[in-house]
């Protein structure tokens, strides 16, 4: 366990290095991973400055999802989320095979040569959008912290079976680099509240998909109006890591029986 | 015995595509398997400490072993013992006892220096800090790269990356590494390096397992070797049972003073007739013994120049291919 951690933190070490060799990239490629993400919270300020609204949500309320949407992402893309693209480039050119001769999972492999420091402007921009929100709502209390910590914790669990997911795409679909687009297009209706969506959809991104889970669930409980599903959801989010760690581990196994 | 290989098969399924619009387009649908017999039951053993030469033609099977034994891939069939463990099976504890260099692969960070790139497998393999700097300090001054360690990679010779591939690939001092093509592209000089370190450290205990089409690797290295063709072993034996392989034969260039006698007798072929007083001639010592045949030639012709030298191994390697 000390040996695993020793390990992830020297390839945050080694990650920011390969970052800063070139710092100025570094910084306009932090800076333009924010601005990208800050779309929907834009399109949010407009709708409302335009005196339209989200029905039964105020302007602030859903700056929160979305900045709770942001921060999840702020930490799930820096430190596991680069299995994708760590995975994609290496089944491609060949260097994913170098990843199993070391004493340690492959998965692990992944995470720790697959840092990426350019999304940690996602997190920059996640803690101003959910502070700037909550400075502008009424003070939640102790027990909604502690529900929002759990959920947020949920919403990472989330995060990482989608990583998996797509990682695992990548061995099968050699060089496909739009498999991010399928996660971003499903995984957007996580910043919106669900009770604007039709009740079907509301039952996917919750009970088949629970993206719902990466802002709306944990912010609403932070905004003490948790929202009815919460403990299904929370059965499903396990249950979506459970699928996506055995898809990762089939698409790995194809690859160890076929060579890449 | 440190690996022992039975019968070792590997068959992979791939896919017909087709080559013209309309194949191209009806495999989009219905895709019709191929079974590919890329290993068809090779077997051997190699002992601790040896360093053999592993060749084969391209698509003779060489990267399917390769990856076969360093765990990257499972085999269809047959047994594989590499130190008590099951390459395959027990990947994770197995490897801990391996390294690789991979020519055409590097391990290293393109964009910083080597040493970030070692402190990084320094914490994957859990190397002790003393043990760490011990080897390394060792191997950076056998290489003689003590002054580019802490420069980045991209500005480093291709001979200066590899020495350090080398460095990365047995900081955690493995007991076997694997080396596929670790000479290509460099020249006379930083092949010789590498060369000298290979054998030092094989000196030291190291089992090396050496695939390469660069015959003169093989001859400055490998005291034994397996050439695999078509997923079968055609060869395994000493570099010097190769070199005789095709006979005890001899490559002449012969000059004369006066004209050169008849040379179409048995044990002798022929190559280049230059002139009549100069050839280049292939002698089977095995049906005409060397002094007979200079006896012979000086006799009618007294030589002016002679040279012998063994048959190029290429012309052996070009058999065993075929």
């Amino acid at each position: 366990m000390i040996s695993a951690i020793k390990m992830h933190l020297q390839g945050i070490k080694t990650g920011l290095a390969v970052r800063m060799a070139y710092r100025a990239d570094f910084i306009i490629s932090a800076f333009i991973m924010l601005i990208s993400e800050f779309f929907g919270p834009l399109l949010t300020y407009l709708i409302y400055n335009n005196e339209a609204s989200l029905p039964g949500w105020s302007m602030y309320e859903v700056l929160l999802i979305q900045g709770v949407f942001l921060l999840s992402k702020g930490i799930s893309f820096p430190f596991f989320f680069g299995i994708v693209w760590n995975t994609l480039d290496r089944v491609q050119n060949g260097t994913f095979d170098l990843l199993l001769i070391k004493p340690r999972s492959v998965l692990q492999m992944v995470i720790v040569t697959g840092f990426d420091s350019e999304d940690l402007g996602k997190l920059i921009g996640g803690l101003a959008l959910t502070g700037i929100a909550l400075y502008r709502l009424p003070r939640p209390g102790l027990s909604e912290w502690v529900a929002f910590i759990g959920l947020f914790v949920i919403s990472l669990v989330v995060m990482f079976g989608f990583a998996l997911i797509l990682a695992g795409l990548g061995i099968v679909w050699i060089g496909n680099y739009r498999v991010y687009e399928i996660f971003s297009s499903i995984a957007n209706f996580g910043m919106y509240p669900a009770s604007i969506f039709s009740k079907s959809l509301q039952t996917v991104i919750t009970s088949v998909i629970p993206v719902a889970m990466l802002g709306f669930i944990p912010a609403s409980a932070l905004l003490g109006k948790p929202y009815e599903n919460t403990l299904y959801a929370v059965i499903i989010s396990f249950m979506f890591l459970f699928a996506s760690l055995l898809f990762w581990n089939t698409t790995l196994k194809k690859y160890t029986s076929s060579g890449g | 015995m440190i690996i022992k290989v039975e019968n070792l098969t590997k068959i992979y399924k791939t896919y017909e595509r087709g080559n013209t619009f309309r194949e191209a387009v009806y495999s989009l649908f219905v895709r019709k398997p191929k079974y590919v017999e890329a290993l068809k039951g090779i077997s051997f053993n190699i002992e601790k400490g040896e360093l053999l030469g592993f060749l084969g033609p391209n698509g003779a099977g060489k990267s399917t072993t390769l990856k076969v034994l360093t765990g990257i891939l499972f085999p269809t069939d047959g047994k594989v013992d590499i130190m008590g463990y099951i390459p395959w099976k027990n990947r994770k504890k197995y490897v801990a006892h391996i390294g690789a260099v991979f020519g055409q692969k590097s391990q290293l960070l393109w964009d910083i220096p080597p040493i970030d790139a070692f402190y990084l497998n320094k914490a994957i393999y859990s190397i002790p800090d003393k043990s760490f700097k011990k080897t390394m300090d060792y191997m950076v001054d056998l290489l003689d790269v003590g002054d580019l360690i802490k420069k980045p990679t991209r500005l480093l010779s291709l001979g200066e990356r590899m020495k350090f591939e080398f460095i990365m690939a047995m900081l955690h001092n493995p007991e076997i590494v694997f080396l596929d093509e670790p000479t290509i592209g460099l020249d006379v000089i930083a092949k010789d390096r590498i060369r000298e370190f290979i054998l030092q450290m094989n000196k030291e205990g190291v089992t090396f397992i050496l695939t390469t089409h660069d015959l003169d690797d093989v001859e400055r290295l490998a005291k034994r070797v397996i050439v695999i063709n078509h997923g079968q072993t055609v060869f395994d034996n000493s570099i010097d049972a190769l070199k005789n392989h095709l006979g005890d034969k001899k490559v002449l260039s012969v000059s004369t003073h006066s004209p050169l006698p008849s040379l179409e007798m048995p044990g002798i072929l022929v190559k280049n007739k230059i002139s009549e007083y100069n050839v280049e001639l292939e002698l089977d010592v095995a049906k005409l013994e060397l002094n007979k045949f200079i006896d012979y030639i000086n006799k009618s012709s007294t030589i002016n120049d002679l040279s012998v030298q063994s048959l190029p191994i290429e012309d052996v390697m070009k058999d065993l291919y075929s």
